[in-house]
C-alpha cells in the first residue's frame, strides 16, 4: 500500500456548459490496489473515468500514470500506456461473438505485422491462434468460456458485463477502470465480480471501480473516494468513509435514512 | 447459341470487374467510412496501366501490379486529406473527388487521351480475371479473420470504444484506404482490358453509384456480400432486359429499392445468420 | 466594361440555379441526414410538369412555374415516403437511404427520358417573358432577372424559416435527434414532410427556370444541376442556407467568367479545382461551424 501512486489526478476540472461535472478533483490510486469510487447519481464518477481514458478532455489539471502526464495523449495512446475500461451502459460491438469482442480487445497484443497477416504467413497464423487461445482463457476467467461463439448481444446483461471485463483485460492493462461492473446483477453475481477483481489484483493489476453497492465496496476495496457534485468528499478506508457523516448526508440524503439502510444490510 | 454465350460471357466479365470495385468500396466501408474515391483510384490505375501497355508494350502481368500500386499510393494521399473530415463530409468530399477526376481525365490528355479517349490493345481471358478475383478473395478472407479485420469492425461499430482498447482509428482507416486503393486501381486496369477503350466518362459517377449500391445490396458486413452484390447488380439489368425491354433500368431501380427496404443489411448478413443460429440453439 | 457586367449577370443567373438546387440538397442532408442522389431528378420532372402545364393546359407563365414547384415538392415528399420512410422506421443509417435514393434516381431519371422521348424539349417562346431589358447600356433578359429574384427570395425565406422560426428550431432539432423535435413541441413527422417538400420545391424551381433559360427540358437538366449544385453544397457548407446560396452564385459567376476570359474547355476544371481547394483548406465550407459530433 505504500508504493508510489500508479494513477494520480491533480486539480482536474471539467465543465459541460454551465455545469461543473468535476471540480478540482485530486485522487491517487497506489499500484496493486483496488480503489473504489462512490457517490450519488450525477456526482461525476463516469466523467472521471472518461477523463482518465481521454474520451473527454479536462479543462485543467493533471492526470498522470506512473508519474507521467497522459491528459494530452490521444485515446488509443492512453490505452497503449496500459489503461483499460468497461462502460456503465455496456458498449459491446454489434454483430461480434463473445470471442471476437475479446480478440478486438487484444489489438495491443497482436504481435504480428499487417503484411504477415496479408500474406497469411505462418507467423501471423500462429499469432492469431495465440490471440484466440488467450481470449478464450480470459473468457474462462470471467466464466464465459461456454458462450465464446455466441453473439454477445443475445446474452444477458450480466453476461455482457463480464464479456466487457474480458475485452478490457484483452489489452493486457496495468490499470483497469470498471464503471459500475455489478449494475443489474444479483448478490451472487456481484460477489463473483468482487472475487474476480481480487484475483486480478493478486495478479498485479491495479483497479479503480465505480460501485454503488456499499457491501461490495466494503468487502473488496482497499480504499475509497466518495464524490459529490464533482468534488472528492472523503478519502480513506471503506469503513472510515461509510462512517463519515458528510458521506451519509451526501449519499443517503438524511442521516436517519442512512442508519436505516445500514440496519437493513 | 454462340451469340448467347458471347453475351453472357461479357456480362460475367463485367460482373467480375464490378466485384473489384465493390470490394474496394467494401474495404473502406468495413472500417466505417462511406467513400466514392474508388472511382478515382480506378481511373488512375486504368489510365496509367493502359499507357504502360500502349507505350512500353508491357504485358498485363506487369501492368496490373503497377496499377494496383498507383491506386494504393493515391489512396494513401487521399486518406491523409480525408481522414480529417467527419463521416458526412467525407462522403461529400469523395463524391467531389469523383467529379474532379472526370475533369482531370478530360484535360490531362497526355495520360488519358482527353475527349478522344484511349484504345487499349490488350485483352484478358476470362479465366485469368477469375483467377485474380479468387486471389483477392483469399486476401479479403484472411484479412477479415486477422487482427486488422477485427479492429476494422470495432472501429466501424464504435470508434470511441475501439480507441479505448488501443485501436487507433486513423491508422486502421488509412490501411483501409490503401487496400481500397490497390483493389480499385487493379479494377481500373481490368475494366480497361475488358472495354479495350477508355474515355473520361469511363470512370465516373455511374461506377460510384453502382459499386456502392452493389456492396450494400450484397451486404456490407461481409466481403462476400460485395461479390454477390456486384454479380446481382450486373446480371439484373441483363435479365430484366429480357423480361421488360425498354424499362429494364427502371425495373432495376425498383428491385434495388425493394431489396433495400426489405433487407436493409443486404443479401449476406453474418449477424442475421448468427442470430438465427442463436434462436435455434436450445441452450438458452 | 459592359461585357463584363453582362457576363456578371449571366453568371449570377446561372449560379442562382445552382444555389436553388444546393439549398434544398443541403437542407435534406443537414436535417434528415440523407445524401439524396435523386435530388436532381426533381428539377427534371418539375420542368417536364411545367412544360406539360403550358402545352396541354395552356397555363400562363406564373401558374406554370407554380405547377413545376408543386411537382418538385410533391416528388420530394413521394420519394421520401417511399424510399426513405421505411428505412427511417428501422433506424437504418445514412447508407441505406443513400442506396434507396440511388434507386429513386435510376427510376426517375430513366422515366424522365421516356417522358421526353429521349429528347431535349424546350418551352414555346411565347410561354414565358422572353424580352430583353436594357439598363444604362447593359442588356440582360427578363428570365435572368426573374431567376435571380426567385433565388434571393427562396434563400431569404428558407433562411428565416430555418434560423428564426419555431419550426426551423424543430428542423435543426430533428437533424440532431428526432426525439429532440418532440421536445420543442413539433411532430417530427411533419418536420420531415415539410423538409422534403421544401427541398423538392426549391429543386423544382431551379428546374423550371433552368429548363426555360437553357431551352433544355430533359433528364440531363437535373443531372447538370446536380453536378454543379453539389459543388455549391461542398463549398458553401450544407448546414447553412446562405453559404450554399452564396457558393452557388459564386460558382455560376466563376464558370461564366472563366469561359469568357480563360478558356471554355477549362471551365469545369476551374470550378472543380476550386472545389478541391475548399475541400483541403476549408473542409467545412464557407460558414462551416459546428458539425455532427462523432461521439
Ligand atoms: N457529455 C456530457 N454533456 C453534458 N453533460 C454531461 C455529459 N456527461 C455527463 N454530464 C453531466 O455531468 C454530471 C456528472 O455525470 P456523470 O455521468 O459523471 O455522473 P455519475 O456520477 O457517473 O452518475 P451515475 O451514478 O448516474 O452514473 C451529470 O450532471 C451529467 O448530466
Ligand atoms: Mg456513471
Amino acid at each position: 500500500m505504500m508504493s508510489a501512486p500508479m494513477l494520480r489526478l491533480e486539480g482536474v476540472q471539467k465543465s459541460f456548459g454551465g455545469l461543473t461535472a468535476v471540480a478540482a478533483l485530486s485522487l491517487e490510486v497506489p499500484a496493486g490496489c483496488v480503489a473504489g469510487l462512490m457517490g450519488p447519481n450525477g456526482a461525476g464518477k463516469t466523467t472521471v473515468i472518461n477523463l482518465i481514458t481521454g474520451l473527454l478532455r479536462a479543462d485543467s489539471g493533471v492526470i498522470a500514470l506512473d508519474g507521467a502526464p497522459i491528459q494530452h495523449l490521444p485515446v488509443h495512446a492512453i490505452a497503449a500506456r496500459g489503461i483499460a475500461r468497461t462502460y456503465q451502459n455496456v458498449r459491446l460491438f454489434a454483430g461480434m461473438t463473445a470471442l471476437e469482442q475479446v480478440m478486438a480487445g487484444s489489438y495491443l497484443r497482436r504481435r504480428t505485422s499487417l503484411m504477415a497477416s496479408f500474406l497469411a504467413l505462418p507467423s501471423a497464423r500462429a499469432a492469431l491462434r495465440m490471440t484466440r487461445r488467450r481470449a478464450l482463457d480470459l473468457l474462462a476467467r470471467v466464466g464465459m468460456a461456454a458462450r465464446a461463439d455466441e453473439l454477445a448481444e443475445t446474452l444477458s446483461y450480466g453476461e455482457q458485463r463480464r464479456i466487457e471485463i474480458a475485452r478490457a483485460l484483452g489489452a493486457g492493462p496495468r490499470l483497469l477502470l470498471l464503471d459500475e461492473p455489478t449494475a443489474g446483477m444479483n448478490a451472487q453475481e456481484s460477489e463473483a465480480i468482487g472475487r474476480l477483481v481480487h484475483t486480478l489484483r493478486d495478479d498485479g493489476l491495479t483497479v479503480l471501480m465505480v460501485e454503488h453497492n456499499v457491501r461490495l465496496v466494503s468487502d473488496f476495496c482497499d480504499q475509497v473516494t466518495v464524490m459529490s457534485f464533482g468534488r472528492a468528499l472523503v478519502h480513506g478506508t471503506p469503513t472510515a468513509c461509510m462512517a463519515d457523516p458528510e458521506v451519509q448526508e451526501a449519499y443517503f440524503g438524511r442521516k436517519e435514512d442512512a442508519q436505516r439502510i445500514r440496519a437493513l444490510r | 447459341m454462340a451469340d448467347f454465350w458471347a453475351a453472357y460471357q461479357s456480362t460475367l466479365g463485367f460482373a467480375m470487374v464490378n466485384a473489384f470495385f465493390a470490394l474496394s468500396t467494401y474495404a473502406v466501408l468495413s472500417a466505417g467510412m462511406l467513400s466514392f474515391a474508388t472511382v478515382t483510384f480506378a481511373a488512375l490505375g486504368g489510365f496509367l496501366g493502359a499507357q504502360l501497355a500502349v507505350h512500353l508494350a508491357l504485358p498485363p502481368v506487369l501492368v496490373m501490379p503497377v496499377s494496383a500500386l498507383s491506386g494504393a499510393l493515391l489512396a494513401y494521399v487521399v486518406a491523409l486529406l480525408f481522414l480529417r473530415l467527419d463521416s458526412h463530409w467525407m462522403a461529400l468530399a469523395s463524391l467531389a473527388l469523383v467529379l474532379i477526376t472526370r475533369v482531370v481525365a478530360l484535360n490531362a490528355t497526355a495520360l488519358t487521351g482527353g475527349v478522344n479517349g484511349l484504345s487499349v490493345p490488350l485483352s484478358l481471358p476470362l479465366w485469368v480475371l477469375a483467377a485474380i478475383l479468387a486471389v483477392i478473395c483469399v486476401v479479403f478472407w484472411r484479412l477479415s479473420a486477422s487482427w486488422y479485420g477485427i479492429a476494422a469492425r470495432a472501429v466501424r461499430e464504435d470508434a470511441a470504444v475501439a480507441a479505448t482498447l488501443g485501436i487507433p482509428q486513423r491508422r486502421i482507416q488509412t490501411i483501409a484506404f490503401i487496400i481500397s486503393g490497390a483493389v480499385g486501381g487493379l479494377g481500373g486496369i481490368l475494366l480497361a482490358l475488358m472495354l479495350q477503350f477508355l474515355s473520361p466518362e469511363t470512370y465516373f459517377i455511374d461506377i460510384a453509384f453502382t459499386m456502392i449500391a452493389a456492396v450494400v445490396l450484397g451486404g456490407s458486413y461481409h466481403w462476400a456480400g460485395a461479390i454477390v452484390g456486384a454479380v446481382v447488380f450486373t446480371a439484373l439489368p441483363v435479365l430484366l432486359q429480357a423480361v421488360v425491354p425498354d424499362f429494364e433500368k427502371v425495373a432495376n431501380g425498383i428491385c434495388l429499392l425493394l431489396i433495400m427496404i426489405f433487407l436493409p443489411r443486404g443479401l449476406i448478413d453474418p449477424r442475421a445468420l448468427r442470430l438465427r443460429r442463436a434462436r435455434k440453439a436450445p441452450s438458452r | 466594361m459592359s461585357l463584363f457586367v453582362e457576363q456578371l449577370i449571366n453568371g449570377c443567373a446561372l449560379g442562382s440555379l445552382y444555389a436553388l438546387f444546393a439549398i434544398g440538397f443541403g437542407l435534406v442532408f443537414a436535417t434528415l441526414g440523407i445524401l439524396n442522389a435523386a435530388h436532381g431528378t426533381y428539377a427534371s420532372w418539375a420542368a417536364i410538369a411545367a412544360l406539360a402545364a403550358v402545352q396541354r393546359l395552356g397555363l400562363p407563365f406564373p401558374l406554370a412555374v407554380l405547377v413545376g414547384v408543386a411537382a418538385g415538392g410533391a416528388l420530394g415528399v413521394a420519394v421520401d415516403q417511399i424510399a426513405f420512410q421505411p428505412l427511417r422506421r428501422r433506424g437504418a443509417g445514412m447508407l441505406g437511404a443513400l442506396i434507396t435514393s440511388i434507386a429513386a434516381w435510376i427510376v426517375l431519371d430513366n422515366l424522365a427520358g421516356v417522358a421526353t422521348g429521349q429528347d431535349s424539349l424546350s418551352f414555346p417562346t411565347d410561354s414565358y417573358p422572353g424580352g430583353m431589358l436594357h439598363v444604362g447600356g447593359i442588356a440582360f433578359s427578363t428570365m435572368q432577372l426573374i431567376t435571380i429574384i426567385a433565388m434571393l427570395a427562396a434563400t431569404l425565406g428558407m433562411h428565416l424559416l430555418v434560423r428564426h422560426s419555431r419550426f426551423g428550431a424543430a428542423m435543426r432539432a430533428v437533424g440532431w435527434k428526432e426525439q429532440a423535435a418532440a421536445i420543442v413541441g413539433v411532430d417530427p413527422r411533419r418536420v420531415v414532410l415539410a423538409t422534403a417538400f421544401l427541398a423538392g420545391a426549391a429543386s423544382g424551381l431551379a428546374g423550371v427556370l433552368g429548363g426555360i433559360s437553357t431551352a433544355n427540358v430533359s433528364y440531363s437538366l437535373g443531372e447538370g444541376l446536380m453536378l454543379k449544385g453539389f459543388a455549391a453544397v461542398v463549398v458553401g457548407g450544407y448546414d447553412d442556407v446562405r453559404g450554399a446560396a452564396l457558393a452557388g452564385v459564386a460558382l455560376g459567376i466563376l464558370e461564366v467568367m472563366s469561359a469568357q476570359y480563360v478558356s471554355t474547355s477549362l471551365r469545369d476544371g476551374i470550378t472543380y479545382a476550386l472545389l478541391l481547394g475548399f475541400l483541403l483548406l476549408r473542409p467545412r465550407g464557407l460558414f462551416g461551424g459546428t458539425s455532427f459530433v462523432r461521439a
